[in-house]
């Protein structure tokens, strides 16, 4: 496996978390959890634009592993 | 009219008022009551007893016995409800049996508890050692509860220091194969998100005996065939370790970069995963 692929792998995972938590968001009922969630979210949010950024980045480092 | 034809009469009639009284006076335990409550109780009792029984008394007389002893504890009772000096009066008061570690022996000749009296109770609450508790009181019900010494009471969250999520009580949607509307609705969910989630689980309403639906959302069946194994929940693990192993992932890609840019945005981005996984992870767990 390429770095690119990795990062990649690894930008889609967290892609997943970040769904997850919404979906857990609006299924609670607690006040206080879906405030959690909520902010959890934000901060995986910010680590997704970082790693997106990162995944171009290599993509076109690494043109040749492009798909 | 005939004596058993009178009997009869006696015992339904007072049968009825008897079982107002009761619900009036109220639906305390036989151990919870107070001195009063159960000379009341033995009383009303042996009024009823009376005059079901023996012929020769008049029945009017039992109605208006039973109402000076109906009325009169339930005035008291709701006095009591206002005034502490007449609730210490009528329900008596607490005797401390242990303070600050000491047996206060004086207390206990007041109440006519022996030593072995007083180890019988101490050990009905699990406590067999007396040097173990801090503070022993008969409750007027004639109850002794007791405080352990901190170093002997259970470990609870709040001692290890944990931050444990609040978790509203669950609500049961299923019960005998159907599904029950009203808790349904105080989930704010709906039969539709229940059918759903029980294809998931690849189990039809009728085998299910009962389901529970937690604050968060997930549900629980408990299957009248106990043959089969229901999945438990696995959304939350699951997303808690996909936190846990990017974070990994990003610590990793930050040791495997040579770039120092590259390497401090992993880095700062690992760290902040971290933070998040802390944040979240008692929402997380049950």
């Amino acid at each position: 496996m390429t770095v690119g692929s990795q990062v990649k792998g690894c930008f889609s995972s967290i892609k997943s978390v970040e769904a997850t938590l919404l979906s857990l968001e609006n299924k609670t009922q607690n006040p206080e959890a879906r405030e959690c969630f909520h902010e959890v979210q934000s901060i995986i949010s910010d680590i997704k634009t970082d790693l997106e950024k990162q995944v171009i980045y290599l993509s076109q480092q690494e043109p040749q592993y492009k798909n | 009219m005939p004596g058993w034809v009178e009997i009869l009469i006696r015992s339904l009639s007072l049968l009825i008022a008897l079982f107002f009284i009761t619900k009036m006076l109220g639906k305390k335990q036989m151990s919870q009551l107070d001195i009063f409550q159960y000379i009341t109780g033995i009383v009303i009792g042996s009024i009823v007893a009376t005059h079901v029984t023996d012929l020769t008394t008049q029945f009017e007389y039992a109605l208006i016995a039973l109402s000076v002893w109906f009325f009169i504890p339930f005035g008291l009772e709701y006095i009591a409800l206002k005034s502490k000096r007449v609730r210490d009066l009528t329900q008596g008061k607490g005797t401390v049996f242990i303070q600050n570690g000491r047996i206060l022996e004086e207390n206990l000749k007041k109440e006519r508890y022996t030593t072995d009296d007083l180890l019988e109770e101490l050990r009905n609450n699990n406590m067999y050692k007396a040097a173990d508790v801090e503070f022993a009181v008969l409750e007027p019900t004639g109850k002794v509860n007791v405080l352990p010494k901190k170093e002997n009471q259970p470990v609870t969250v709040k001692d290890i220091g944990l931050k444990p999520a609040p978790e509203k009580e669950p609500q049961t949607v299923v019960m005998d194969g159907h599904a029950l509307l009203e808790p349904l609705s105080n989930a704010s969910l709906n039969t539709n998100w229940l059918e759903t989630e029980l294809d998931k689980m690849d189990v039809s309403i009728e085998n299910v005996f009962l389901g529970q639906v937690d604050s968060d959302g997930q549900l629980t069946v408990d299957l009248y065939d106990d043959k089969i194994t229901v999945p438990s929940p696995s959304e939350k693990p699951l997303l808690l370790a996909a936190m846990k192993k990017s974070q990994a992932d990003l610590e990793l890609f930050a040791l495997a970069s040579e770039n120092q840019e590259t390497k401090n945005m992993y880095e700062k981005n690992s760290q902040k995963m971290q933070e998040a996984i802390d944040k979240v992870s008692p929402y997380l767990q049950y």
